[in-house]
């Protein structure tokens, strides 16, 4: 309890202003059953890496590594960031979740969807790709309904909610977009024979017309393009607007200009709409687009390089350290798409690796670098305001910090950085051992995470409660 | 008529110690005083916490962002 909390001169009740706001964050079981499928799928697939390293060593046009793709951007990226916005938007923009069950059915759907799906990729079942993706898709529209009727909630449309609102049209234009490239690769000659009728007829001629718009377009282009629309336009636009939230939180700071918040994230829409059109036509312009979503992600870490500066937190702890790592990865990961965005660049097995190290790095550098950084700090807050929040006041409570090591947090960082460059290095040089080894130590972060995770909930099911301290007579 | 009014900033802190802070300071709140308690941010998730303890918070945000709740029992 602090010493001072002065009693200061009568306030007038009639000067009081009357918005109280009731922001309620849902029951912790909802975000919980996202995280723990997301690090169930992050385990499986650093597992697969493991077990078969030539997925990065060679081409990654394969039906293993797409497989593979689909398990970490849906099953672990997707969802985190799923399960962090039922959380984070309510709380962050000052408002009520629209439907805590609608999000309860979502799981269901995203669920089997991906499993679903990431089976039919490994299995190269395209037309079982499209079904799964149907029902995986029947979730994204459940999940954009209800953070979209939430977004409507707001009072002050701030730069975060912007972010949130193009995340979600983003992710929708990216399922639609996989979808048609599903499609594209199937055939229904099988029904030619088969009567079909009613509704089932015009859905079938939809789906042959789909198709064969499809074929206009390289079967390559499209998957990059459609990759593009996922990882910026969902992923990187989430986590550069929470960050103008999240980061000014943590390390208790302002945002210093909203005019270069608000420039970054108009580059980033802008850039991506033209990166998507260009890529998935072929065209050289996605070098100026690629420019573009660079210049916004450079003034992004101007921003936040700012923020940081100005803040009033001495030290910035592991989690903090992760996420800005995390960011800092943006830079090679820029240089890297420019060079490969190049018209002129000749497509041989070197530019192949490359390709190969953007898409890893992208999304286990930055990505899942950054939601690990995060989940440091979201999931013992998240755990200590379910357990502790009740009692405060009325016993003593742990601290924040009491409720993980530090120690493994440093561990996995450090473990996570070797990887990254280890895994890199075997990349580049087409080499299944090192990369291995890389892939190995990625995993020892995650043995150290989910250790770490063990011991947060050890409060959940076992709160560490103390009775309140007698006042001492003096 | 005037009451006794109580001071809490807690702008130095990074949550959830503000709200650790607010509800510890609750309990030993007089009976008719106010908790006029500064903030860097909204207090989203005291509001829900506030009821269940039987106070009532009115929240007004400052020019310069920070934010200013007024408690007191319900």
């Amino acid at each position: 309890m602090e010493a001072a909390l002065p009693i200061s001169a009568a306030v007038n009740p009639a000067k009081r202003p009357a918005k109280t706001v009731v922001a309620a964050a849902p029951s912790i079981s909802l975000p919980l059953r996202f995280v723990v499928t997301g690090l169930v799928a992050l385990l499986t697939g650093v597992g697969w890496l493991v077990a078969q390293p030539s997925l990065l060593t060679t081409y990654h046009y394969n039906q293993n590594i797409v497989a593979l793709t689909h398990l970490l951007v849906l099953g672990w990226i997707g969802s985190v960031v799923m399960g962090a916005m039922y959380q984070l938007v309510p709380v962050a923009l000052e408002t009520k979740l629209y439907s805590e069950r609608l999000a309860k059915w979502q799981f269901a759907f995203h669920l089997a969807g991906f499993v679903g799906m990431v089976w039919m990729f490994k299995t190269w079942n395209m037309k079982q790709v499209g079904h799964f993706g149907c029902v995986l898709a029947i979730g994204v529209g459940l999940f954009v309904y209800n953070l979209g009727r939430t977004l409507l909630r707001v009072r002050k449309w701030k730069v975060v909610a912007t972010a949130m609102a193009a995340s979600l049209g983003w992710f929708s234009l990216t399922v639609l977009a996989g979808l048609s490239i599903a499609a594209g690769k199937s055939t229904y000659e099988s029904l030619d024979g088969v009567a079909v009728t009613g509704g089932f007829r015009p859905l079938l001629d939809g789906l042959r017309a789909l198709g064969a718009l499809m074929a206009h377009f390289d079967s390559l282009s499209a998957m990059h393009a459609h990759a593009h629309l996922g990882v910026v336009g969902l992923f990187t636009m989430l986590i550069v607007g929470v960050s103008y939230k999240l980061v000014p939180m943590f390390t208790l700071s302002e945002v210093q200009s909203q005019r270069r918040a608000k420039l970054s994230l108009l580059l980033l829409n802008a850039g991506l709409l033209g990166a998507f059109i260009s890529i998935a036509l072929h065209s050289p312009w996605k070098f100026g687009f690629a420019l573009m979503v660079c210049t916004a992600l450079g003034i992004y870490g101007w921003e936040i390089a700012a923020i940081v500066r100005a803040r009033e937190r001495a030290t910035l702890d592991c989690g903090l350290r992760s996420f800005l790592t995390a960011s800092g990865m943006l830079g090679p990961l820029c240089v890297l798409g420019l060079v490969l965005a190049w018209p002129r660049l000749p497509l041989n097995v070197f530019t192949g690796q490359l390709e190969n190290l953007y898409g890893f790095l992208g999304l286990l550098g930055f990505v899942t670098f950054a939601i690990l950084g995060m989940l440091h700090k979201i999931i013992p807050f998240l755990v200590w305001y379910h357990s502790y929040s009740p009692q405060v006041g009325r016993a003593q409570v742990p601290t924040l910090a009491e409720l993980y090591s530090e120690r493994l947090q440093v561990a996995g960082y450090w473990s996570w950085l070797a990887g990254l460059v280890t895994t890199s290095a075997g990349i580049l040089l087409q080499n299944e051992i090192v990369a291995r080894f890389g892939a190995a130590a990625l995993a020892t972060t995650l043995g150290l995470f989910a250790l770490n995770f063990g011991k947060m909930f050890s409060h959940v099911f076992r709160p560490k409660l103390k009775p309140l301290a007698s006042p001492v007579a003096k | 008529m005037e009451t006794a009014t109580i001071e809490l900033d807690a702008r130095g802190f990074e949550p959830p110690q503000p709200l650790m802070k607010t509800l510890e300071a609750l309990g030993t709140l007089p009976e008719g005083a106010t908790l006029r308690l500064h903030t860097r941010w909204r207090p989203a998730l005291l509001y829900a916490e506030l009821a269940k303890r039987g106070f009532a918070g009115e929240s007004e945000e400052q020019s310069d962002g920070s934010c200013l709740t007024y408690i007191r029992r319900s």
